[in-house]
């Protein structure tokens, strides 16, 4: 690389490129040492209980609030499409079945990371920049199973919960709109729902959020792990993090549906 | 050579385009105070690193009684790192634990001790560093000069056989750098068979805490001495470091 001159566009192409395949080789090789960090001794299971803690707490304020009003809302949405063919009494599976299926792993996973993901970014990169990390393993620890795997490991574990309540509120919330704001007949509307939603979409959701807070968790103590420099690059690792967690959840939400897509159109 | 002491034979360790380290030999006796000293970024925190097994030197050797440790896998390294105690140049304490807490952590994680053992063990290590009525405080309600002693008592309550100090006087005002160098010292003095490693660029500390100093510059050791040999050498590079000049063969 020349230090005199500007980068064309291929060295900058290039350049890119390295670091996304770089940043790709440090993830996977942190994440899968982390993993084998949960699975082998010694078992920390006070610092996961912490650390579920943690997440729980963190989280099911922010979690409960966005369940419910988003359930409400696409009550008031869907009532205007179906309202135009005389389908209201299919607000409620229709809506249930997005928030069990997709709408709570989706959304519940990228407030937690916004909440979550963000602070073990924050911690871990803290503990970098004031060598806690080094003090760590001049102690003859490894910092990525004392640090990472009970961040990772809790994370896996809480998400699905926090998933499940947000499904709960938002069914709540869409089933109170329905019947008491938009009048719609209470006996089709369960019905239907009861119909319509099986114990699978709320299993598969679940699963597929325990994907989604891995991504968080593993993400966020990788940028942490990694900042480098002051509290600036503790900033940076932070950002970082909630962007890529929030995109990777996006990206992989559409394969994992994709892929786990066959396995629910033969029971209808 | 003595069968005790760590030798450092042609260490090399480059980042980038950067060479830190050009070839650096040193013999670090048993039993005593080592003081490496270099202007800031000649490499001594990476030595320090290196000797801990943190980093890994891109060649030489590291040879403590028979074993050359930059040849051990992660494992051996893990275990060997139980014999050293390092004490880092902002303490590097846990902020989400007590002192006390902090101190205890070694133990919990490596001994299987019962809880009135482990408090005996960390009660001994504050008494030592005078803190043990501050046992409760979070690192954040300490002085500088107090956290330092919490990290000498931590890095030193698993007993072990080498000490390794990181710019330990750096930033700390002149009571204070008294005060840690006089903490030093009576550690070491009071603790038998402690080899203490301190990298510094604080010429009078050095001179009045060390048994042997080594002077680090452009990534090589120029000059091995005690601290009178220090005070009457004329190898120019010494001298103008310790009369802190800035006239002399070292550019700023």
């Amino acid at each position: 690389m020349s230090g005199e001159r500007p980068l064309n566009v291929v060295e900058s192409l290039g350049a890119a490129v390295l670091g996304v395949v770089n940043d790709f080789g440090s993830y996977t090789k942190f994440t899968a040492w982390a993993l084998w960090g949960i699975l082998r001794p010694p078992y920390r299971l006070r610092l996961l209980i912490k650390q579920m803690y943690f997440v729980g707490n963190q989280s099911l304020s922010i979690v409960l609030i966005t369940g419910a009003f988003t359930g409400m809302v696409f009550a008031v949405q869907s009532d205007f499409a179906f309202g135009k063919f005389g389908a209201r009494g299919l607000i409620g599976s229709t809506v249930v079945l997005a928030l069990t299926r997709e709408l709570g792993p989706v959304l519940t996973s990228l407030m937690v990371n916004g909440r979550v993901g963000s602070a073990m970014a924050a911690e871990l990169g803290t503990m970098r920049v004031t060598e806690q990390i080094d003090a760590l393993e001049s102690m003859a620890i490894d910092p990525i199973q004392y640090l990472a795997a009970p961040r990772i490991g809790a994370t896996i574990l809480m998400m699905p919960i926090l998933c499940a309540a947000f499904d709960g509120v938002g069914a709540l919330g869409v089933s109170w709109v329905a019947t008491h704001v938009l009048q719609v007949n209470p006996g089709p509307f369960f019905d239907r729902m009861a119909w319509f939603v099986d114990p699978d979409d709320i299993w598969g959701g679940m699963l597929k959020s325990a994907l989604f807070g891995f991504i968080v968790a593993s993400v966020g103590c990788w940028r942490g792990y990694h900042a480098k420099g002051g509290a600036e690059g503790v900033g940076q690792a932070t950002t970082k993090a909630v962007v890529a967690a929030g995109v990777a959840i996006l990206v992989v939400d559409y394969f994992v549906t994709v892929i786990m897509a066959p396995l629910s159109v033969n029971r209808i | 050579m003595d069968d005790g002491a760590i030798q450092l034979v042609d260490l090399k360790k480059r980042f980038g385009a950067q060479e830190v380290l050009r070839g650096v030999n040193l013999e670090i006796p048993r039993g005593k105070i080592t003081v490496v000293i270099g202007r800031s970024g000649t490499g001594k925190s990476v030595l320090l690193k290196i000797l801990m097994g943190l980093l890994r030197p891109d060649s030489g050797n590291i040879l403590l009684g028979g074993q050359d440790m930059t040849k051990l896998g992660d494992s051996a390294l893990l275990k060997m790192r139980n014999r050293f105690g390092m004490v880092f140049q902002n303490a590097a304490l846990f902020d989400s634990m007590t002192i006390y807490e902090n101190i205890a952590f070694p133990l919990r994680e490596h001994e299987r001790l019962k809880e009135k053992e482990l408090k005996a063990r960390v009660d001994a290590a504050l008494a030592s560093v005078g803190l043990l009525e501050h046992g409760h405080k979070d690192p954040h309600q300490l002085s500088g000069g107090m956290r330092k002693r919490a990290a000498v008592a931590r890095a030193l309550v698993r007993k072990p056989e080498f000490l390794l100090y990181d710019e330990p006087t750096t930033g700390l005002d002149p009571i204070m750098t008294a005060h840690v160098d006089e903490l030093i010292r009576g550690t070491q003095d009071s603790t038998p068979g402690l080899t203490s490693l301190v990298i510094s660029h604080d010429m009078q500390a050095t001179l009045h805490i060390a048994d042997k100093i080594a002077m680090l510059f452009e990534g090589q050791v120029i000059f091995e001495g005690t601290p009178d040999d220090v005070r009457t050498t004329d190898n120019p590079v010494v001298r103008q470091f310790v009369e802190g000049r800035l006239e002399g063969p070292i550019k700023v």
